[in-house]
Protein backbone atom coordinates (compact mmCIF):
# COMPACT_ATOMS: atom_id res chain seq x y z
CA UNK A 1 0.00 0.00 0.00
CA UNK A 2 2.81 2.39 0.91
CA UNK A 3 4.49 2.11 -2.48
CA UNK A 4 1.14 2.55 -4.22
CA UNK A 5 0.55 5.92 -2.56
CA UNK A 6 4.04 7.34 -2.72
CA UNK A 7 4.08 7.31 -6.51
CA UNK A 8 0.70 9.06 -7.14
CA UNK A 9 1.53 11.89 -4.71
CA UNK A 10 4.95 12.48 -6.20
CA UNK A 11 3.62 12.22 -9.73
CA UNK A 12 0.73 14.63 -9.06
CA UNK A 13 3.07 17.18 -7.47
CA UNK A 14 5.51 16.84 -10.31
CA UNK A 15 2.80 17.25 -12.94
CA UNK A 16 1.12 20.26 -11.26
CA UNK A 17 4.47 22.01 -10.87
CA UNK A 18 5.29 21.35 -14.48
CA UNK A 19 1.93 22.48 -15.78
CA UNK A 20 1.36 25.54 -13.60
CA UNK A 21 4.90 26.75 -12.99
CA UNK A 22 6.77 25.38 -15.99
CA UNK A 23 9.17 23.64 -13.64
CA UNK A 24 10.72 20.55 -15.16
CA UNK A 25 13.80 20.20 -12.92
CA UNK A 26 11.93 18.21 -10.27
CA UNK A 27 13.76 15.52 -8.31
CA UNK A 28 13.06 13.37 -5.27
CA UNK A 29 15.12 14.20 -2.23
CA UNK A 30 15.50 12.73 1.26
CA UNK A 31 12.88 14.02 3.68
CA UNK A 32 15.09 13.92 6.79
CA UNK A 33 16.79 17.26 6.17
CA UNK A 34 13.61 19.24 5.74
CA UNK A 35 13.28 22.55 7.68
CA UNK A 36 11.36 22.80 11.00
CA UNK A 37 7.72 23.77 10.85
CA UNK A 38 8.43 27.35 12.00
CA UNK A 39 10.14 27.93 8.65
CA UNK A 40 7.43 26.32 6.57
CA UNK A 41 3.85 26.89 5.50
CA UNK A 42 2.15 23.66 6.61
CA UNK A 43 -1.15 22.82 4.99
CA UNK A 44 -3.29 19.91 6.13
CA UNK A 45 -5.75 18.34 3.73
CA UNK A 46 -8.11 15.83 5.31
CA UNK A 47 -8.93 12.65 3.40
CA UNK A 48 -12.16 10.67 3.87
CA UNK A 49 -13.54 7.57 2.20
CA UNK A 50 -11.71 4.29 1.56
CA UNK A 51 -8.68 5.98 3.08
CA UNK A 52 -9.03 8.28 6.08
CA UNK A 53 -6.49 10.68 7.51
CA UNK A 54 -4.60 13.65 6.21
CA UNK A 55 -1.82 14.80 3.96
CA UNK A 56 0.41 17.60 5.21
CA UNK A 57 2.03 19.72 2.55
CA UNK A 58 5.10 21.49 3.87
CA UNK A 59 6.18 24.44 1.75
CA UNK A 60 9.22 26.34 3.05
CA UNK A 61 8.58 30.10 3.10
CA UNK A 62 11.05 30.65 0.24
CA UNK A 63 9.35 28.00 -1.90
CA UNK A 64 5.90 29.52 -1.24
CA UNK A 65 7.07 32.98 -2.21
CA UNK A 66 8.91 31.73 -5.30
CA UNK A 67 5.86 29.77 -6.49
CA UNK A 68 3.56 32.77 -6.18
CA UNK A 69 6.11 35.00 -7.89
CA UNK A 70 6.20 32.58 -10.84
CA UNK A 71 2.40 32.35 -11.03
CA UNK A 72 1.63 36.02 -10.58
CA UNK A 73 4.63 37.54 -12.34
CA UNK A 74 4.85 39.92 -9.40
CA UNK A 75 7.43 40.39 -6.68
CA UNK A 76 6.01 38.99 -3.47
CA UNK A 77 8.50 38.79 -0.61
CA UNK A 78 6.66 37.29 2.34
CA UNK A 79 3.92 34.82 3.15
CA UNK A 80 0.64 36.67 3.68
CA UNK A 81 -3.04 35.85 3.05
CA UNK A 82 -2.60 36.10 -0.73
CA UNK A 83 0.37 33.70 -0.81
CA UNK A 84 -1.15 31.30 1.70
CA UNK A 85 -4.38 31.11 -0.28
CA UNK A 86 -2.57 30.46 -3.58
CA UNK A 87 -0.49 27.69 -1.97
CA UNK A 88 -3.66 26.23 -0.35
CA UNK A 89 -5.15 25.98 -3.83
CA UNK A 90 -2.04 24.26 -5.21
CA UNK A 91 -2.18 21.68 -2.40
CA UNK A 92 -5.87 21.26 -3.17
CA UNK A 93 -5.18 20.72 -6.89
CA UNK A 94 -2.41 18.16 -6.21
CA UNK A 95 -4.65 16.26 -3.78
CA UNK A 96 -7.54 16.29 -6.25
CA UNK A 97 -5.28 14.82 -8.94
CA UNK A 98 -4.12 12.09 -6.56
CA UNK A 99 -7.72 11.14 -5.80
CA UNK A 100 -8.42 10.83 -9.52
CA UNK A 101 -5.47 8.42 -9.81
CA UNK A 102 -6.63 6.46 -6.76
CA UNK A 103 -10.17 6.17 -8.11
CA UNK A 104 -8.65 4.37 -11.10
CA UNK A 105 -7.30 1.85 -8.54
CA UNK A 106 -10.79 1.40 -7.00
CA UNK A 107 -10.08 3.61 -3.99
CA UNK A 108 -12.90 6.11 -3.54
CA UNK A 109 -11.80 9.07 -1.43
CA UNK A 110 -12.72 12.70 -1.00
CA UNK A 111 -10.74 15.65 0.34
CA UNK A 112 -11.60 18.32 2.88
CA UNK A 113 -10.78 22.03 2.47
CA UNK A 114 -7.15 22.93 3.24
CA UNK A 115 -6.31 24.12 6.74
CA UNK A 116 -3.08 25.76 7.87
CA UNK A 117 -1.56 23.53 10.54
CA UNK A 118 1.12 20.91 11.15
CA UNK A 119 0.32 17.20 11.37
CA UNK A 120 -1.32 15.70 14.44
CA UNK A 121 1.34 13.37 15.88
CA UNK A 122 -0.97 12.00 18.57
CA UNK A 123 -2.80 9.77 16.09
CA UNK A 124 -1.44 6.55 14.67
CA UNK A 125 -1.58 5.70 10.99
CA UNK A 126 -1.08 2.47 9.13
CA UNK A 127 0.25 4.39 6.13
CA UNK A 128 2.74 7.00 7.24
CA UNK A 129 5.39 8.32 4.91
CA UNK A 130 7.15 11.50 3.95
CA UNK A 131 8.40 12.36 0.53
CA UNK A 132 10.09 15.50 -0.73
CA UNK A 133 10.75 17.12 -4.03
CA UNK A 134 13.47 19.50 -4.97
CA UNK A 135 12.86 22.12 -7.68
CA UNK A 136 14.44 25.36 -8.83
CA UNK A 137 11.61 27.18 -6.98
CA UNK A 138 12.61 25.38 -3.79
CA UNK A 139 11.72 22.18 -1.98
CA UNK A 140 8.34 20.85 -0.99
CA UNK A 141 7.59 17.97 1.33
CA UNK A 142 4.50 15.81 1.73
CA UNK A 143 3.69 13.97 4.92
CA UNK A 144 1.13 11.28 4.17
CA UNK A 145 -0.85 9.88 7.12
CA UNK A 146 -3.67 7.56 6.21
CA UNK A 147 -5.62 4.55 7.45
CA UNK A 148 -7.58 2.18 5.22
CA UNK A 149 -11.25 2.34 6.26
CA UNK A 150 -12.57 -0.74 8.02
CA UNK A 151 -15.25 -2.86 6.46
CA UNK B 1 1.82 38.89 -18.47
CA UNK B 2 0.06 35.91 -16.93
CA UNK B 3 -1.24 34.57 -20.22
CA UNK B 4 0.84 31.95 -22.03
CA UNK B 5 0.30 30.74 -25.57
CA UNK B 6 0.27 27.15 -24.36
CA UNK B 7 -3.13 27.90 -22.75
CA UNK B 8 -4.76 28.38 -26.16
CA UNK B 9 -7.48 25.93 -27.11
CA UNK B 10 -7.62 26.98 -30.74
CA UNK B 11 -11.21 28.17 -30.33
CA UNK B 12 -11.17 31.94 -31.04
CA UNK B 13 -14.14 32.91 -28.84
CA UNK B 14 -12.94 30.89 -25.84
CA UNK B 15 -9.31 31.95 -26.25
CA UNK B 16 -10.31 35.62 -26.40
CA UNK B 17 -12.39 35.23 -23.25
CA UNK B 18 -9.57 33.41 -21.45
CA UNK B 19 -7.12 36.18 -22.37
CA UNK B 20 -9.58 38.78 -21.06
CA UNK B 21 -9.98 36.84 -17.81
CA UNK B 22 -6.23 36.55 -17.34
CA UNK B 23 -5.82 40.24 -18.04
CA UNK B 24 -8.53 41.18 -15.55
CA UNK B 25 -7.12 38.89 -12.87
CA UNK B 26 -3.67 40.36 -13.47
CA UNK B 27 -4.81 43.95 -13.13
CA UNK B 28 -6.94 42.96 -10.13
CA UNK B 29 -3.81 41.55 -8.44
CA UNK B 30 -1.74 44.57 -9.36
CA UNK B 31 -4.25 46.90 -7.74
CA UNK B 32 -4.58 44.64 -4.73
CA UNK B 33 -0.84 44.25 -4.21
CA UNK B 34 0.11 47.89 -4.86
CA UNK B 35 1.38 50.08 -2.04
CA UNK B 36 -1.69 52.36 -2.18
CA UNK B 37 -3.89 52.53 0.88
CA UNK B 38 -6.80 50.10 1.13
CA UNK B 39 -9.26 53.01 0.95
CA UNK B 40 -7.77 53.98 -2.42
CA UNK B 41 -7.97 50.42 -3.73
CA UNK B 42 -11.50 49.58 -2.66
CA UNK B 43 -13.31 51.16 -5.59
CA UNK B 44 -11.21 49.40 -8.25
CA UNK B 45 -11.37 46.13 -6.36
CA UNK B 46 -15.17 46.43 -6.22
CA UNK B 47 -15.38 47.20 -9.94
CA UNK B 48 -13.24 44.17 -10.82
CA UNK B 49 -15.31 41.94 -8.58
CA UNK B 50 -18.50 43.10 -10.28
CA UNK B 51 -16.94 42.47 -13.70
CA UNK B 52 -15.73 39.03 -12.66
CA UNK B 53 -19.14 37.99 -11.38
CA UNK B 54 -20.73 38.77 -14.73
CA UNK B 55 -17.92 37.81 -17.09
CA UNK B 56 -17.10 34.48 -15.47
CA UNK B 57 -20.72 33.36 -15.81
CA UNK B 58 -20.86 34.52 -19.44
CA UNK B 59 -17.58 32.80 -20.30
CA UNK B 60 -18.54 29.54 -18.59
CA UNK B 61 -21.85 29.54 -20.50
CA UNK B 62 -20.06 30.02 -23.84
CA UNK B 63 -17.47 27.37 -23.01
CA UNK B 64 -20.20 24.89 -22.02
CA UNK B 65 -22.03 25.63 -25.29
CA UNK B 66 -18.82 24.86 -27.18
CA UNK B 67 -18.44 21.57 -25.30
CA UNK B 68 -22.01 20.66 -26.26
CA UNK B 69 -21.38 21.59 -29.92
CA UNK B 70 -18.48 19.12 -30.19
CA UNK B 71 -20.06 16.41 -28.03
CA UNK B 72 -17.44 16.66 -25.29
CA UNK B 73 -18.12 13.63 -23.06
CA UNK B 74 -16.91 15.14 -19.76
CA UNK B 75 -19.14 18.22 -19.99
CA UNK B 76 -21.11 17.32 -16.87
CA UNK B 77 -18.00 17.10 -14.70
CA UNK B 78 -16.65 20.31 -16.25
CA UNK B 79 -19.93 22.13 -15.64
CA UNK B 80 -19.80 21.06 -11.98
CA UNK B 81 -16.35 22.69 -11.63
CA UNK B 82 -17.71 25.88 -13.23
CA UNK B 83 -20.73 25.92 -10.92
CA UNK B 84 -18.54 25.47 -7.85
CA UNK B 85 -16.37 28.41 -8.93
CA UNK B 86 -19.36 30.67 -9.62
CA UNK B 87 -20.77 29.78 -6.19
CA UNK B 88 -17.41 30.54 -4.61
CA UNK B 89 -17.20 33.97 -6.30
CA UNK B 90 -20.76 34.81 -5.22
CA UNK B 91 -20.10 33.60 -1.67
CA UNK B 92 -16.88 35.63 -1.31
CA UNK B 93 -18.58 38.65 -2.80
CA UNK B 94 -21.42 38.44 -0.29
CA UNK B 95 -19.03 37.92 2.65
CA UNK B 96 -16.91 40.82 1.39
CA UNK B 97 -19.85 43.22 1.33
CA UNK B 98 -21.10 41.97 4.67
CA UNK B 99 -17.66 42.47 6.23
CA UNK B 100 -17.52 46.08 5.06
CA UNK B 101 -14.95 45.40 2.30
CA UNK B 102 -12.45 43.41 4.32
CA UNK B 103 -9.01 43.43 2.68
CA UNK B 104 -7.86 40.08 4.10
CA UNK B 105 -10.81 38.29 2.53
CA UNK B 106 -10.06 39.73 -0.90
CA UNK B 107 -6.35 38.90 -0.66
CA UNK B 108 -7.35 35.28 0.01
CA UNK B 109 -9.79 35.37 -2.90
CA UNK B 110 -7.11 36.69 -5.27
CA UNK B 111 -4.62 33.99 -4.26
CA UNK B 112 -7.10 31.20 -4.87
CA UNK B 113 -8.38 32.76 -8.09
CA UNK B 114 -4.83 33.04 -9.49
CA UNK B 115 -3.95 29.38 -8.88
CA UNK B 116 -7.41 28.12 -9.84
CA UNK B 117 -7.51 29.99 -13.15
CA UNK B 118 -4.04 28.86 -14.24
CA UNK B 119 -4.77 25.24 -13.40
CA UNK B 120 -8.25 25.25 -14.90
CA UNK B 121 -7.24 26.74 -18.24
CA UNK B 122 -3.91 24.88 -18.48
CA UNK B 123 -5.32 21.52 -17.42
CA UNK B 124 -9.13 21.07 -17.49
CA UNK B 125 -9.77 23.23 -20.55
CA UNK B 126 -6.89 21.68 -22.48
CA UNK B 127 -8.71 18.34 -22.26
CA UNK B 128 -11.50 19.86 -24.35
CA UNK B 129 -8.99 20.89 -27.02
CA UNK B 130 -7.32 17.46 -26.94
CA UNK B 131 -10.71 15.77 -27.39
CA UNK B 132 -11.64 18.08 -30.30
CA UNK B 133 -8.37 17.32 -32.09
CA UNK B 134 -8.59 13.55 -31.46
CA UNK B 135 -12.19 13.40 -32.72
CA UNK B 136 -11.47 15.66 -35.65
CA UNK B 137 -14.06 18.23 -34.54
CA UNK B 138 -11.64 21.07 -33.82
CA UNK B 139 -12.85 24.22 -35.55
CA UNK B 140 -16.50 23.06 -35.51
CA UNK B 141 -17.62 25.72 -33.06
CA UNK B 142 -20.61 27.88 -33.93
Amino acid sequence: MNTDLYAPFLEATRSVFQLMLDLSDIEDRPSDTFPDSDETLDIAIGVIGDLTGEVIYRFPVTTSVNIVNIMSGMEVDSVDEFVTSAIFEIANIISGNVLTTLSGNDLACDILPPVQRAGDDSKSYEIKMACCLSTSAGDVCLDIRLNPSKG
Amino acid sequence: MLWKDKYELGVPLIDTQHKELFQRVESFMQVLRSSASWEDKVQRVNETLEFMKGYVVEHFRDEEAYQASIGYPNWEEHKKIHTEMVNYVVQVSQEYEKSGFDQQLIQQFAGKLLAWLINHVASEDQRIATYAIEKGVAGNEH
